[in-house]
């Protein structure tokens, strides 16, 4: 369950994927979560996130709104329509706290929302919560495969 | 049906007639997906199920669920509830007693597992069980036979057994608290519910539904949400999960004037809940708080938002805030480059 974060800063929790256009907001969140025990992978552009999730496994996606080119919400929108990154959970970070995003987020399947100024305390909850779901779905994975191999039941 | 003690059983009729209602699972999220695969699965076999998950998620539902695609729909589905019938009665409750097994035994009964007898027995807050009963549930499991309290003899039973707890039973065990071998027994097809705060994707789809349920059990006018208020339940943490989703959606179709359950119409805590994500209400943990760095945080936080409601436009934001603009710079330089206690970015 949710270990009380920075327990075990030592042991690596999750790899987090952080996409941001901000230099700045890349750097602050990729230590901060570093130091909490989180690994942390980052791209600065929509495009160049895609592009990392083609090589890397991560748990969570951490993924900025206001991006030029490609923003947020367009790059949920590519996830949810790959098979493959479809199941990543995603928490938008944003400075616009409209109502029209955060509508928009919710259609998407976003798993949380986010807004600028970004409290650690809260963001670490909510990564938790992810990753936490995410040990859930890997413990029925092992039961699909128990229902599925009647060999491996014992009653 | 919960059997709540005190009552009577309840009868087969109502048993029999709650089965063949449709039990519908709803969500999408791909755990729930998940989930809903391994229960159509787990249906057609009569492996023991262990149900997880905090109150409210759902685990009675999936119980029923498993129970109605099975072969043994069309035979009783009993739920127990372990930790609301006194320990003392609960082994007469589930396996019957003999006439005179103890005081006021005037006459023999069945016990529930007999009633479930070719059907599906539902073990809630398994949990709960004193250490003595475990030893015997245990027995049930590996024979396949119940001895009702005060006899001599023992019953054949054909029962299949789902059981559920809402405390993590790994842990109980480790506590010494429940025994390892009925965990591993009852664990042979073990599934975990997520709470609903943590698959928020199926939160619309489960509003629309009970909007749908309870509109349909009303006449008159059909209840729609607005998309703001979808988004704030979107948003909230439920702690009560679906149950307290359910409860909310009732009682906004009932009090519903126009039609609409708008933000306003939500109860306060929703709300206050959605204010309180965007300026948090500093909690007292046992661990206690540091005040001043809490207050510096508080007032951090109504900076930047103010700031934020005026892009940038520090006249207005001290306004806004009942300061003078001088205040404000001195409190923002103090603040320094958004390194505030707490706040990253
Ligand atoms: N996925 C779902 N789809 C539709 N209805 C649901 C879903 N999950 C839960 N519910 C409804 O929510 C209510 C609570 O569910 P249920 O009683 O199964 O929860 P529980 O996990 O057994 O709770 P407790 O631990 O408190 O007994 C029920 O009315 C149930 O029908
Ligand atoms: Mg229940």
């Amino acid at each position: 369950m949710n270990s009380a974060a920075g327990n075990n800063a030592a042991q690596a929790k999750g790899r987090i994927l952080v996409v941001d256009d901000d230099p700045n907001a890349v750097e602050i969140l990729s230590r901060m979560l570093g130091r909490e025990g989180y690994t942390c992978v980052s791209a600065s552009s929509g495009a160049s996130g895609l592009d990392a999730l083609k090589s890397e496994l991560v748990d969570v996606i951490l993924l900025d709104v206001m991006m030029p080119e490609m923003d947020g919400l367009e790059v949920c929108e590519r996830l949810r329509a790959d098979e493959k990154l479809r199941r990543i959970p995603v928490i938008l970070l944003t400075a616009k706290d409209d109502m029209e995003t955060r509508s928009r987020g919710m259609a998407l399947g976003v798993s949380e929302y986010l807004t600028k100024p970004i409290n650690r305390r809260e963001l670490f909850t909510r990564i938790d919560a992810q990753l936490h779901a995410r040990a859930i779905d890997r413990q029925l994975s092992k039961t699909a495969e128990a229902v599925a191999d009647p060999s491996k039941k014992s009653s | 049906m919960r059997l709540q003690w005190p009552g009577p059983p309840v009868s087969f009729l109502t048993h029999f007639w709650r089965a063949m209602e449709p039990f519908l699972v709803k969500g999408t999220h791909p755990v729930m997906e998940k989930i809903l695969n391994i229960c159509q699965r787990v249906a057609v076999t009569d492996s023991t199920v262990l149900v997880a998950g905090e109150s409210g998620t759902g685990k009675e539902l999936i119980a029923r669920f498993i129970h109605a695609h099975s072969r043994r729909s069309s035979n009783p589905f009993i739920a127990v509830n372990c930790g609301a019938i006194p320990p003392d009665l609960l082994e007469s409750e589930m396996f019957g007693h003999e006439r005179g097994a103890f005081t006021g035994a005037v006459g023999s009964r069945m016990g529930l597992f007999q009633l479930a007898n070719g059907g599906t027995i539902f073990l809630d807050e398994i949990g709960e069980m004193t250490a003595a009963l475990q030893v015997k549930l245990l027995r049930v499991l590996q024979e396949r036979e119940i001895r009702p309290v005060g006899a001599d003899r023992t019953i054949k039973v054909d029962v299949r057994v789902i059981a559920a707890s809402n405390r993590d039973l790994a842990t109980e065990v480790e506590k010494g608290r429940f025994r390892e071998d009925l965990f591993y027994r009852l664990q042979v097809i073990p599934i975990t519910v997520p709470p609903l705060r943590e698959r928020r994707s199926d939160i619309p789809i489960l509003v629309q539904h009970f909007l749908d349920k309870h509109n349909q059990q009303r006449p008159g006018q059909l209840v729609r949400i607005a998309e703001d208020a979808m988004v704030h339940l979107w948003e909230y943490d439920w702690p009560g999960n679906v149950r307290e989703l359910e409860n909310l959606i009732e009682r906004m179709v009932i009090l519903s004037e126009d039609g609409t359950i708008r933000v306003d119409s939500l109860p306060p805590n929703i709300r206050s809940f959605i204010s309180d994500k965007k300026i948090p209400r500093p909690t007292l943990t046992d661990e206690g708080i540091d005040l001043n760095q809490a207050v510096e945080e508080f007032e951090y936080r109504l900076i930047d938002e103010a700031l934020r409601r005026t892009k940038g436009n520090k006249q207005a934001a001290a306004r806004l805030l009942g300061l003078k603009r001088t205040t404000l710079v001195a409190k923002l330089r103090r603040k320094g480059t958004g390194s505030a206690q707490g706040y990253v970015i």
